[in-house]
């Protein structure tokens, strides 16, 4: 099992959380959703994997390139 | 018998030549899977097609003839499904198939070949470099920069396969090329990390330096990656399927087709525009079914350039992806589409831009990374492209970017009933005209959403006669189909004027 960090790929504001830690998502599965450019933007998991940590609370400013999770698998 | 002597020597020097380098490294590569020049050869080319050019140069120094077969690449001609063309194929078993003067004359005389012919042209590429001592001093150098090798005009399709280490001038080969695929392990960069240590003191994994992700999530100078020597060359062949011999031949129409599923418009699409979607899905129910060949599929994915077939004929899809980033166009989905607009113009391939887009990406990486010029760039690029050009916005298209996904400057414009477009999303309008937020006022903000949002429908391009269709999603790939037919035949028989064919080959 190895541990990654998920960054979002957009500078955005958290919509909403999808996911807490111990979640096990599919790949493609939403694990946060960013508000950007007046669009839903899902920040997705790579692939199958159990959620290690949520690093962003909802309403938080991310950066792109910025770790929002991190996860296992 | 007469000539025996004669017809021996024959037999016996090219039997050396088709040896190629030692038999130990030949069956090193056999053990890991990797093809060898030859072999490689005889899958790009239909059976008994390959015409060899220089199978008995060699090196030009005396105390190498021996050792260096057919100069380390084997060059020639041949047919691929049936078209003639040229390749040039490295031979890394002899010296690492480096540069050296015969070597890189081979090469020249395939390339002018197919220039002057008309001919695609294929590199199969390994490279450890310029061949040591050959390239040393001044005249080594001086002797690398004779002939035209770094003449790129786009006059014959060039596509290269990178193949394994591939450094110095089989990667600029490869930079130089209108298509390239990479097989997972290989190489391409500027130097080696030998190198790169020795002149920086930087270490660095090969990987690192010019390994498939970084070619093609990073620098996009590759256009897909895959996993075996036969994939990338089934992948060249493919690719080829919808280009012309040349710049001054017509794309190929193929009479056969499947159908597209453009009913499923409709539910691939999601009518809410703030919802993400791929939009790669909607592309494959509007083209032929299984007809789509994703260029740079890994880089810049806000962006989707791709070869397809719509009703058999070729076309290159330039679209936004809502998938990523929102479909807001980045610096680097800039150069994809430039670098996109580029080769179908070159080689007369009609685009149709698919706009589902909130805009370009704004704030500092963006500016940073010089968005201004790289919109200016695409915009360039668009302009001087004379192949058919169709625009066709589906949900929305907002700004600049409605503009450059070719909206208004192409030969028609179209959009989907229940389209918005404006010079940026009423949502966003509201914030920036009346310094309201919808989490401050909700009702207020609604109310002059409502205002801001007047004239921003599909209908209100339509009667002023800027879009001259609105249609029904499932009407796309008929409206394409149709409209490809009326706008693709041009008084030159559907040969476009190249403007754009000295482009830079990479920026």
């Amino acid at each position: 099992m190895k541990r990654t960090t998920i960054a979002s790929e957009i500078t955005g504001k958290v919509w909403k959380i999808e996911a807490a830690a111990g979640s096990k998502l599919a790949e493609d599965d939403p694990i946060v959703i960013l508000e950007s450019m007046k669009m839903e933007i899902p920040v997705s998991a790579p692939i199958d994997c159990t959620v290690v940590e949520i690093l962003v609370a909802e309403g938080d400013t991310v950066a792109e390139g910025q770790a929002v999770a991190v996860i296992e698998g | 018998m007469p000539y025996e002597k004669t017809l021996e020597e024959l037999a016996a020097r090219r039997a050396a030549a088709l040896a190629m380098g030692s038999p130990k490294r030949l069956a090193e590569r056999r053990e890991a899977g990797i093809l060898n020049a030859r072999e490689r050869l005889a899958l790009l080319f239909d059976p008994g097609s390959f015409e060899e050019a220089g199978l008995l140069a060699q090196s030009v120094r005396p105390e190498m003839a021996g050792r260096t077969p057919a100069d380390g690449v084997v060059s020639g001609f041949g047919r691929i499904d049936g078209r003639l063309a040229g390749a040039n194929a490295a031979d890394f078993t002899t010296y690492g198939s480096s540069s050296a003067e015969t070597h890189g004359k081979k090469q020249g005389f395939v390339r002018a070949a197919c220039e002057k012919n008309g001919l695609p042209l294929v590199y199969l590429n390994e490279c450890a470099g310029g061949r040591i001592p050959d390239i040393m001093g001044a005249a080594g150098i001086g002797r690398a920069g004779e002939g035209g090798r770094y003449t790129r005009r786009r006059s014959s399709p060039v596509l290269a396969a990178v193949l394994g280490l591939t450094y110095g001038g089989g990667a600029f080969a490869c930079i130089n090329a209108d298509l390239v695929v990479m097989r997972k392990g290989s190489v391409l960069a500027v130097s080696s990390q030998m190198t790169t240590s020795v002149a920086i003191g930087e270490e660095a994994d090969p990987q690192d330096l010019g390994g498939w992700r970084l070619h093609s999530e990073t620098t996009g100078f590759v256009d897909a990656v895959v996993d075996t020597d036969a994939e990338a060359i089934a992948w060249i062949k493919r690719a080829l399927s919808y280009l012309p011999d040349h710049a001054n031949a017509a794309t190929p129409v193929q009479a056969d087709h499947a159908d597209g599923d453009a009913a499923a418009l409709l539910d691939l699409v999601p009518e809410t525009r703030a919802k993400t979607y791929d939009i790669r899905k909607a592309i494959a129910a509007i083209a032929d079914a299984g007809s789509v060949l994703a260029i740079k599929d890994r880089f810049a994915k806000a962006a989707v350039t791709a070869f397809a077939r719509i009703k058999g004929r070729a076309v290159g899809i330039v679209a936004t992806n809502p998938m990523f980033k929102g479909g807001a166009l980045d610096p680097d989905a800039c150069d994809k589409i430039a670098s996109f607009i580029v080769l179908c113009d070159s080689f007369n391939l009609p685009l149709v831009f698919l706009a589902d887009t909130p805009g370009f990406l704004v704030g500092l990486e963006s500016e940073r990374r010089r968005l201004p010029g790289k919109i200016m760039n695409f915009m360039a690029a668009l302009e001087l492209a004379s192949v058919p050009k169709i625009a066709l916005v589906l949900r929305k298209s907002f700004g600049q970017a409605y503009l450059n996904m070719g909206a208004g400057r192409s030969d028609t414009t179209a959009a989907w009933a229940g389209a918005e477009i404006s010079f940026m999303d009423p949502a966003v309008a509201v914030n920036i005209v009346y310094a309201v937020k919808r989490e401050d006022d909700p009702a207020r903000f609604e109310d002059l959403a409502k205002e801001v949002a007047k004239g921003t429908s599909a209908y209100d391009l339509a009667a002023p006669f800027m879009a001259h269709a609105v249609i029904d999603p499932r009407e796309t790939r008929d409206y394409l189909a149709r409209h490809l037919d009326i706008f693709s035949r041009r008084l030159t028989g559907a040969i476009g004027d190249h403007r754009l064919a000295d482009w830079p080959p990479a920026f």
